[in-house]
């Protein structure tokens, strides 16, 4: 399990930032993301392993309003 | 996900963008017709830091034209744009005055900063009247050239009084110091023709009518509540005028109660320089740097210069936000027939799309050769302006429209027929779904099919409300006043019409789904005007990011956010600039979700402006005492107080059957979670019930310490010591409405 | 189109000249006596190695001025209308070669237009003008 905006979610092994945007339908172009307290830039989402148990931030900022 | 990496190919428009009908043949015989009936002089002057120290009186009823000093006080409690205008009308207006009488204002008044070049979205005027749909004032931001050529004529403020006995244009030549009140007897009366008509009327020749800005409506701001006014401006690639709109309140409608036809400035010749700032070299740097960040980071983030504000229109409908039928659902499988590829393929790509100088973010799309299907302008080619993110949902989702061309003819309409396109979407969402429940029907509504997503009558319904006839007449009313009249007729269960109506102090809501963020329930509650967006768009923070988990935490942002949104309003500012980009290191600063470098960049062009020093907290305090005095203008009104504070239910929580079990899952869970209640085994009747009582004392919890938070009693109303701590104990007539409202 | 040209083999970044291209294109061109405001730059980096700062007339400019005051002239040199600027510096912003200069006493900003001054200025004869197609608008 992991903790994605303090909502449990499903972890699976190999599990990518991307992935736990794929999962949640994010699609929000400004996102300020945070794994386990640690920015995690745009280019690296892809790359960027979401351990089991970890706390994941998806802070979207405003736009649009 | 949109990564750099990730970028699509830019699709181009194949439209010819400078063809399009035209229509200033007959220019001759229309001028020749106007006849002079008053004129003044003046001497031109630019602005020194900003001010030009003094503002324009007309009365079009007694023909008066006069010049008024800018006091210290006024710029120091008022600062300009929103500020002045309320100011001037807080001194025109008694709490007996109504829309329609004389006494009654259209205050236009750019701010200190407006005209700036250098600065993305930096031309904006600032619109301020008594609201025929609200019975208190309206405020609303719009582009266009009209503010900044005012200001640079010589004016920080037009203050516009009286009703003529005939249809007159008022025209202010700020190159030969002349200001004219003109009857206009056979002007075309819709905007796409007259602003075209006027532009070239009142240039000297082709070079100078880059220096024309027309503000005119159309008609269907002679026959509804909803009227709105177009700001324009010359677009020289294209050859053809270019409107922007003051959109919410019917301040249209105002302006044709006054016969005033058209306001015309004809301003100087347009430089970098002409606020005469304090600093220019800050104003530079400042800028270049905005335009860098834009440049770099714009493809990859929100896509404003391609796809202006309707980039968002797939983004509410992935968060289940974009409100579908009458705010009843957050999503549609046809949304991605309006979503923002379509929108970037059929709006001119190779242009320059900026409603003011030196606009970068260049959100000002146009989508050219739109051939009219319907109405009076049927088989006419023209361009229409956007469609922003708002009409796009209001007038596509929100009432069912999904056809792209179908949306760009109701939005074509809304503009030149001068009323506004968010209104006209939530109320033609609120007939529809009148229709859908019974409450019309075809005998009703005089033989339109108002089924959710027919454009041709929804079409049909405003030309029929531009004609002043038919079942158009009673929608250009507004959902208020149709309530009362659908109840009045014995049409539909009052409650009901209360609920789903999406209306609040009398303006219908804008269009975003605030049904499951409680913070925005308060946003769009909670504002001075009336149900807009613009004073804070928190679903985010709140339902997304789950950063404002308590009411203390709701109540800071409802303080914070509508302040600082306030003071763009104060200075000519365009909002979009400050959170549809953001720079490459914003995820690392302490408050991402503010963009503290560009709060930075407002408080540096403004200092560099006006020569007087602020920082990021007294930008707040600024704010804090137009939108203090606002609400005590609206209590002096009759309202402002927490009853007027209350929204429709429909956004707050599921009115419908259906809407319950739509969100089903999320609901139960919270009765189980949040309230304490095991759903199981009841029926859907009664979880709405449960539901409904949870969420509106939730609701007032926040209201609470909302009102705590800004300084107000737990009616509403400002405290003295919060008014003493705001200077604005130096009008006894604020402290008397204070006092007696016990503040 | 005319187009500016440098040929770094035989340019050395001012190591053995007095940066002749640009103080001529500040004095001659632009009447102000600091290279710093000249229209093209030569940054040495100290490694053997540095950077020319040129226009190239790609045309960027031309298509994000939102007053029509930069064109091509019938050279497809682009040339800035100082009666038509209204000093808003999107072209500075936006020009991927940084190629606008600034001065601040002045309201408009400017930039080369190929004139050839530094061509004959340059005593390594590293600067040319040529002549090459003139490349189609972009969407910016």
């Amino acid at each position: 399990m992991i903790t994605v905006n303090g909502d449990k979610a499903a972890w699976s092994p190999g599990m990518s930032v991307q992935d736990v945007l794929r999962a949640r339908n994010f699609k929000f172009p400004l996102l300020v993301i945070k794994v386990d307290g640690a920015l995690v830039q745009p280019r690296d989402y892809a790359a960027t392993p979401v351990p089991d148990g970890a706390v994941v931030e998806v802070i979207h900022l405003m736009s649009g309003g | 996900m949109s990564h750099p990496e990730s970028s699509t190919p830019i699709v181009r428009c194949e439209v010819d963008f400078t063809q399009r009908t035209e229509y200033h043949h007959g220019m001759e015989a229309i001028k020749a017709a106007h006849k002079l009936l008053a004129e003044a002089t003046f001497t031109p002057t630019l602005p020194d830091k900003g001010y030009t120290n003094r503002t324009l009186y007309v009365n079009v009823g007694t023909r008066e034209i006069m010049e008024k000093p800018v006091t210290q006080q006024m710029k120091d409690i008022f600062l300009g744009g929103r500020g002045f205008g309320l100011w001037h009308l807080w001194n025109a207006v008694t709490p007996a005055t109504r829309w329609n009488d004389p006494a009654n204002e259209i205050i236009i008044s750019p701010g200190p900063v407006s005209g700036t070049t250098q600065y993305a979205g930096s031309g904006k005027s600032l619109v301020v009247t008594l609201s025929p749909q609200t019975d208190i004032p309206i405020d609303s931001n719009v582009g266009g050239y009209f503010g900044p050529l005012l200001k640079f004529s010589g004016f920080d403020a037009l203050e516009l009084q009286g009703k003529a006995d005939q249809d007159v244009i008022l025209f202010i030549d700020g190159q030969k110091g002349v200001i004219r009140i003109e009857a206009a007897p056979l002007e075309p009366v819709d905007s796409h023709v007259l602003a075209e008509v006027l532009t070239r009327m009142y240039a000297e020749d082709d070079a100078d009518r880059v220096n024309i800005s027309v503000v005119s409506t159309g008609a269907g701001a002679d026959h509804s509540l909803i009227g709105m006014l177009n700001f324009s401006w010359w677009d020289h690639r294209r050859g053809c005028v270019r409107l922007k709109q003051a959109g919410r309140g019917g301040i249209g409608t105002v302006f044709r109660d006054k016969r005033i036809r058209a306001l015309v400035c004809r301003g100087p010749v347009v430089k970098g320089g002409l606020n005469n700032p304090a600093d220019p070299e800050t104003i530079a740097r400042t800028g270049i740097k905005f335009h860098k960040e834009m440049r770099a980071n714009d493809d990859s983030q929100c896509k404003m210069r391609r796809n202006g504000t309707a980039h968002i229109v797939e983004i509410m409908d992935a968060y289940d936000l974009l409100p579908t039928h009458n705010f009843q659902y957050g999503s549609h499988p046809d949304t991605h027939r309006i979503a923002s590829p379509v929108w970037q393929a059929r709006c001119t790509q190779e242009t320059v799309d900026g409603c003011w100088y030196g606009c970068s973010m260049a959100c000002a799309k146009g989508a050219d050769g739109l051939v009219l299907k319907t109405g009076p302008y049927k088989g006419h080619t023209v361009t229409v302006d956007g469609p922003e993110y708002e009409n796009a949902a209001g007038l596509g989702s929100n009432s069912g429209v999904f056809d792209p061309d179908d949306l760009l003819e109701l939005n074509f309409y809304c503009d030149t027929y001068g009323i506004c396109t968010i209104t006209w979407g939530t109320l033609t969402a609120f007939v529809m779904e009148c229709y859908q429940r019974g409450i019309l029907n075809l005998e009703r509504t005089g033989g339109l099919d108002l089924t959710w997503g027919n454009a041709a009558a929804d079409l049909e319904m405003m030309h029929q409300m531009a004609r002043g006839e038919g079942f158009g007449l009673i929608a250009g009313q507004g959902i208020h006043k149709m309530k009362a009249i659908f109840e009045a007729r014995g049409w539909g269960d009052p409650k009901l019409m209360a609920d789903i109506g999406m209306e609040c102090k009398g303006l219908e809501y804008s269009q975003y789904m605030s049904k499951e963020s409680l913070a925005q329930q308060g946003g769009y509650a909670l504002t001075n005007k009336g149900p807009q967006h613009d004073e804070a768009w928190l679903i985010f923070m709140d339902m997304v990011n789950k950063q404002l988990p308590t009411f203390e935490d709701k109540a800071e942002a409802l303080y914070y956010f509508p302040l600082f949104r306030t003071w763009f309003g104060l200075n000519g500012f365009c909002k979009l600039p400050w959170n549809d980009v953001v720079p490459s290191d914003n995820a690392s600063t302490s408050e991402p979700a503010k963009v503290p470098e560009h709060v930075q960049n407002y408080v540096d062009v403004f200092s560099a402006t006006t020569g007087i020093r602020i920082d990021k907290d007294e930008l707040i305090h600024q704010s804090a005492k137009v939108y203090n005095f606002q609400r005590i203008f609206n209590i002096r009104m009759g309202k402002g107080t927490r009853s007027f504070d209350i929204p429709p239910y429909r956004s707050v929580g599921p009115v419908t059957r259906e809407e319950y079990e739509s969100r089903a899952e999320r609901y139960d869970k919270q009765m189980m979670e949040e309230i304490g209640v095991d759903p199981a085994g009841r029926t859907t009747d009664e979880k709405i019930a449960i539901t409904r009582d949870h969420r509106m004392k939730r609701y007032n919890s926040l209201v609470d310490a909302v009102y705590l938070r800004r300084g107000w009693t737990p009616d509403g109303v400002p405290t003295l010591a919060r008014i003493q701590e705001l200077g604005l104990d130096a009008f006894p007539e604020v402290v008397e409405i204070v006092k007696n409202h016990g503040g | 189109m005319r187009q500016l040209r440098i040929d770094l083999t035989k340019c050395n970044y001012g190591r053995d000249c007095h940066h002749e291209c640009e103080s001529d294109c500040a004095t001659k061109v632009f009447k102000v006596d600091d290279p710093a405001l000249a229209a093209l730059h030569i940054r040495d980096h100290g490694d053997g190695k540095g950077t020319a700062i040129l226009c190239d007339q790609c045309g960027d400019c031309v298509v994000v001025c939102p007053a029509e005051a930069l064109k091509r002239n019938r050279l497809g040199v682009v040339m800035i209308n100082k009666k038509l600027c209204v000093g808003c510096y999107m072209c500075i912003g936006f020009c991927e070669k940084e190629a606008f200069e600034r001065n601040p006493d002045w309201i408009e900003p400017y930039k080369c237009t190929s004139c050839g001054i530094c061509v004959k200025a340059c005593p390594h004869a590293a600067l040319e003008i040529v002549e090459v197609p003139e490349p189609a608008p972009r969407i910016i």
